[in-house]
């Protein structure tokens, strides 16, 4: 049963080649054997780094402003009339479901864990979650951590693979500064338990600290981002799910 | 009735306009010279344009571009005189004369993954881009680069090991002196 996983299928795992039943069983074994959790997650990650080197690939100067050419008049009419007619008869589909739905269900947003969360997707994705803390308050901090732990133990109960980052920024930013944070062994421990949570600092935050004086150390397993706001964006259209703690 | 068979017939310019983003990133991925990922784009967009009667399903129209850029490329490869075999460039990465540089703060990861992204070898840096940025399976990316299944498997799974290498050995390099070091 403890055959070799070869890099090739860990790859298919990763970009989602495989099948829902290659998918669970494969699942299965990450839980009881750490190291080939750990390649998936060694994989992933860099994936994920690829993905944000491209994300903004840079400039030629020339930009998007070539030369458009022109369509005949009668055409661009006809194109505005359709749309013209497509929007006012969608408004008033929309309008008529609208009604219907809000008779339904009372709440735009959809909750997870008890909080309000967002998500660009149409449904939000259980499996990508980021959480966003931003005050110092021990309960907020314990309520971080607390919803973590919940969502990632649920994860794993149902085997689901899930990503989860914690995002800190403000004064929320103590959740991670060693020697000031009072839950530096719990991050750590949790950390350490799975291989796929990340803790996420606002690099715009620490700057401000270090500008008021306050030398800014990091957790060991916490890293930096340029700002909170524009991790959060990336992963809102990468389909991540956003919770405000 | 020309301007409906012409609607029937192929994908419509505002859709082949609306991909300069997505294929620009894959080929800017692909050389790391922004001149000649705007060349290939505007080369991919012309081409796309005068044969789009031979596209069949119009879902696949994202795959069918890049095809034809993988054409484009293949031929500027070509025609200049720099071609790079897949041999010699296994060379350079063994080498390892400039290491991609330090990696601790994003924007230096993003230098740095670049940076390792451009020392693989063009087989598997195609293969890579085409899987993690736009999220091609891997039969499409088989059927977009016409090599069998099992070369874009292999070439996905070396093109990574060998980035986690070169980005391991970028991280080492960092930590000259670390504060603490792990002894297992």
């Amino acid at each position: 049963m403890k055959s070799f996983v070869s890099d090739e299928s860990l790859n298919a795992f990763v970009d989602g080649e495989f099948d829902v039943a290659e998918e669970e069983s494969l699942m299965a074994r990450m839980r009881d054997d750490p190291d080939l959790a750990e390649r998936v997650g060694t994989l992933r990650s860099l994936q994920s780094m690829v993905r944000l080197a491209y994300a903004e690939p840079p400039g030629t100067g020339s930009g998007a402003s070539e030369i458009v050419p022109r369509r005949p008049l009668m055409q661009r009419c006809a194109f505005g009339c359709l749309i013209l007619l497509v929007g006012l008869s969608g408004g008033w589909v929309l309008r008529s479901l609208e009604a219907q739905s809000s008779a339904a269900s009372p709440r735009g947003h959809s909750s997870l864990g008890g909080y309000q969360s967002v998500s660009l997707a149409r449904e939000a994705d259980p499996n990508r979650v980021m959480l966003h803390i931003d005050s110092a308050q021990p309960e907020k901090m314990q309520a971080v951590l607390d919803q973590a732990e919940r969502f990632l133990d649920e994860a794993e109960k149902q085997g689901r693979s899930m990503q989860l980052e914690v995002i800190a920024n403000s004064h929320g930013l103590d959740l991670l500064r060693s020697g000031i944070s009072p839950y530096s062994d719990r991050i750590e421990r949790m950390k350490k338990r799975h291989a796929s949570l990340q803790f996420v600092a606002c690099g715009q935050s620490i700057a401000r600290f270090t500008h008021e004086g306050q030398k800014v150390i990091l957790l060991p397993s916490a890293q930096a981002a340029p700002t909170a706001i524009g991790e959060i964006i990336t992963r809102l259209q990468q389909g991540w799910t956003y919770v405000r703690v | 009735m020309t301007m409906i068979t012409r609607f029937l017939m192929g994908p419509s310019r505002p859709g082949i306009e609306a991909l300069r983003p997505v294929l620009y990133r894959i080929a800017y991925a692909w050389c790391h010279d922004p001149a000649l990922a705007d060349d290939l784009v505007q080369e991919t967009q012309t081409k796309a344009w005068i044969r789009r009667a031979q596209l069949r399903e119009t879902a696949a129209l994202k795959a069918w571009m890049v095809t034809i850029m993988h054409h484009c490329w293949l031929d500027y490869l070509r025609g200049s005189r720099d071609f790079d075999d897949i041999d010699a460039w296994q060379d350079t990465l063994e080498s390892a004369e400039q290491n991609p540089e330090v990696c601790c703060d994003r924007k230096q990861v993003i230098t740095c993954v670049r940076a390792a992204v451009a020392r693989l070898p063009r087989g598997q840096r195609q293969v890579l881009t085409l899987v993690d940025l736009e999220e091609f399976g891997y039969a499409e990316v088989a059927g977009i680069l016409d090599v069998p299944v099992g070369t874009v498997m292999s070439r996905l799974s070396r093109a990574r090991a060998a980035l986690k290498t070169m980005l391991d050995a970028a991280a080492q390099q960092t930590a000259v002196s670390p504060v603490l070091r792990r002894v297992k």
